[in-house]
């Protein structure tokens, strides 16, 4: 195909155009998924409970992955948050929320550095309460401010000045399931 | 052969430009629409993006449910990637692909019915994200499916309207503009279906895929629309030709050629293949090639008409355009190197270069393309002195956002390699994030104004009856 046909026949560069993108498709995208798909998960992993995978279905509603990362590089300064994410620890999350923007800490081991599933109750009512410079949003919406606690209810210690005079905060199933979906996000060990 | 090439040269370096003697009014009515209606949308991302960013250095502000910021923040990026920016592109190109073929949109009818499509896909995306359905964080493409499906079949539409009305022109020759407008009706359809078919998208598979698409949603779709409605815009509004029909062209085989290649620089230092990662960032860097062609040729176009800058209240716009182009890429291009990425990568700077690129870049493109070829269809003008107002105000807003966005992301990065507290990153970035909102709100006046402005353009009543496409055929 001569230069000067492309320039007069549009089927032939739609033609090309697609063809080509196609194929880099394939290539960049497609062979490469397969190929990471193909990885089983690591026998190390612990399973996740259907309260934890319910306080996933929590963390995505609340787009939680726009600030938090899940994906520890093997960089000295993403020391703190874990080791090094590997291809395995992925393999049965869908999907896995490796994340763009770390405005928030990685979350990848926080239920190993963070494991009062208190603190993360009262951090999830008002994140200032116990990180006062935090820009967190308040998930106050997964929480009932009750004159007194009922019976199997789950307090929230939250410390005066962050909640309602004479008001107990209680628990709400979603706050509830998604603490203990941080709780479960804990690195496999594995032998380096 | 010989002969062929030479009466190309000639006859393409001016194709369509001498402006045709009419304009089918079925065609510029459908193309206002869609500027129409893009132009609401920006106000409702405008809004959205606001609120993200107040949130950022006043989280009790609006602490509903409904407007949360990790609800607030895809609600923005997709109104303005898919409701806007796309929308408008799109209603430019129609126009672009009509008139450099010398025939009336093919069929304005099923492009008013993609109209409507993409509206009720917008409208649906932005509900459902603000009501918490997503499928998570996976930028773009967090809408649930059957509004994918809905979106993928106005792109399809819309691309099938713009393939006839080019197989219906009058000229033998295909100008650039098309190529690259038809290029990203291809492009666009085949990226979209391959981000949301799940079956080589478990594990990791998924992370590829997100960085494919993420990434070539702006090069092959966004760039491709831009720089096709530039190169018929801005001859047409200089009354010259393209500086070099050759070097669009080579822009937009090596577009092709390099740009899928790059979207694993999402992900440098992941699990990812690391051959997946290096191919990224060797081809960010041949990136060079098509950007700089395509700046420096539309740029060198100008050459010696700044007069007709100073005069136009919509050449202004390009300028500032397509410098954005290039400096965006360039940036971009730098961000990939390993080095670079290891102090800017998770950090706002990427927020910055996105907003660089989409709005010093693409947005300015499409608010020159609006000024300079709405008012000569529908015969109304904007006042010049709204136009300046809304130049400048986007222009000091960008600049303002970008640079606080910037710094704060570098603050962030110095903060996270000096090993301190996570907390340092915040308080640090924090005074930035308050600048980010005063460009904002600079730029949403100027959308204000832009609104206003397309108000003002609004077609007159037509009364009579849009001839068929046969009947207004206008001869070459």
């Amino acid at each position: 195909m001569s230069f000067g046909g492309l320039h007069t026949d549009h089927r032939a560069i739609v033609a090309v155009a697609a063809i080509v993108f196609f194929v880099l498709t394939l290539v960049m995208a497609v062979l490469p998924g397969l190929r990471e798909q193909a990885i089983p998960a690591s026998a190390a992993a612990p399973p996740r409970g259907s309260e934890a995978e319910r306080g996933r279905q929590v963390y995505m509603r609340e787009g939680c992955g726009f600030c938090h990362t899940q994906f520890v590089r093997d960089l000295p300064m993403d020391r703190p948050f874990g080791r090094p994410s590997r291809h395995d620890d992925y393999a049965l999350e869908d999907p896995p929320m490796l994340g763009t923007q770390r405005t928030g800490p990685d979350l990848a081991d926080v239920g190993t550095r963070q494991p009062s599933e208190t603190w993360h109750l009262i951090h999830l009512y008002d994140p200032r309460a116990v990180v006062p410079q935090s820009v967190m949003p308040a998930y106050r919406w997964y929480f009932a401010e009750k004159d007194q606690a009922g019976s199997g209810d789950v307090v929230v210690p939250v410390p005066a000045g962050h909640a309602p005079r004479g008001k107990v905060i209680v628990a709400g199933p979603d706050a509830k399931a998604l603490v203990g979906y941080l709780l479960s996000l804990k690195q496999a060990k594995v032998s380096p | 052969m010989t002969i062929d090439r030479l009466a190309i040269r000639t006859r393409m370096r001016d194709p369509g430009l001498t402006a045709a003697p009419s304009v089918d009014p079925a065609t510029v009515r459908v193309m206002f629409e869609y500027v129409a209606w893009a132009t609401a949308w920006l106000l409702v991302g405008t809004t959205a993006g606001l609120i993200a960013s107040i949130k950022l250095h006043w989280p009790e502000f609006l602490p509903f449910a409904w407007l949360s910021f990790g609800r607030v923040r895809p609600t923005h990026t997709n109104v303005v990637l898919l409701g806007w920016s796309s929308l408008v592109m799109v209603g430019l190109a129609l126009y672009v692909v009509s008139r450099t073929s010398r025939v009336p949109l093919w069929s304005p009818r099923l492009a008013r019915i993609a109209l409507g499509l993409w509206n009720l896909a917008v409208l649906g995306g932005v509900v459902t994200l603000l009501a918490g359905v997503n499928r998570g964080p996976q930028e773009y493409r967090e809408w649930v499916w059957p509004l994918a499906v809905i979106l993928a079949a106005a792109v399809l539409i819309d691309g099938y309207v713009a393939y006839r009305t080019v197989a219906a022109r009058t000229l033998r020759e295909v100008y650039v503009s098309n190529w690259y407008i038809l290029g990203a009706f291809c492009y666009l359809p085949i990226l979209y279906v391959t981000s949301y078919l799940p079956f080589y998208q478990g594990g990791l598979g998924n992370v590829v895929v997100q960085g494919y698409y993420m990434h070539n949603a702006m090069g092959m779709w966004f760039t491709q629309l831009a720089l096709g409605v530039s190169y018929y815009a801005i001859p047409r509004l200089l009354g010259r030709p393209v500086y070099s029909y050759a070097l669009g062209v080579l822009g937009f085989w090596t577009n092709l050629l390099f740009y899928p290649l790059i979207g694993a620089h999402h992900f440098i230092f992941s699990p990812e293949a690391w051959w997946l990662q290096s191919t990224a960032i060797l081809f960010s860097v041949g990136m060079m090639v098509p950007v700089w062609a395509g700046t420096g040729n539309l740029l060198l176009t100008f050459k010696g008409s700044s007069g007709a800058v100073r005069r136009s209240y919509a050449l202004p716009f390009f300028v500032v355009g397509l410098i954005g182009y290039g400096l965006s890429s360039t940036q971009g291009t730098i961000e990939a190197f390993r080095t670079a990425n290891i102090y800017l990568h998770f950090t706002n700077f990427t927020v910055g270069h996105s907003h660089a690129a989409m709005y010093g870049f693409i947005v300015f493109i499409a608010w020159g393309a609006v000024y300079g070829l709405v008012p000569r269809l529908t015969g109304r003008e904007p006042s010049p002195l709204a136009v300046g107002v809304h130049f400048w105000l986007a222009l000091v807003g960008i600049l303002t956002y970008v640079i606080a966005i910037s710094v704060a992301g570098v603050l962030q990065g110095m903060a996270w390699v000096a090993g301190q507290s996570f907390i340092v990153s915040v308080t640090e970035a924090e005074p930035m994030w308050l600048w980010r909102t005063i460009g904002g709100l600079l730029m949403a006046g100027s959308h204000v104004v832009f609104a206003a402005n397309v108000w003002a353009m609004r077609p007159q009543r037509v009364i009579a009856p849009a001839p068929s496409p046969q009947a207004a055929r206008v001869p070459a």
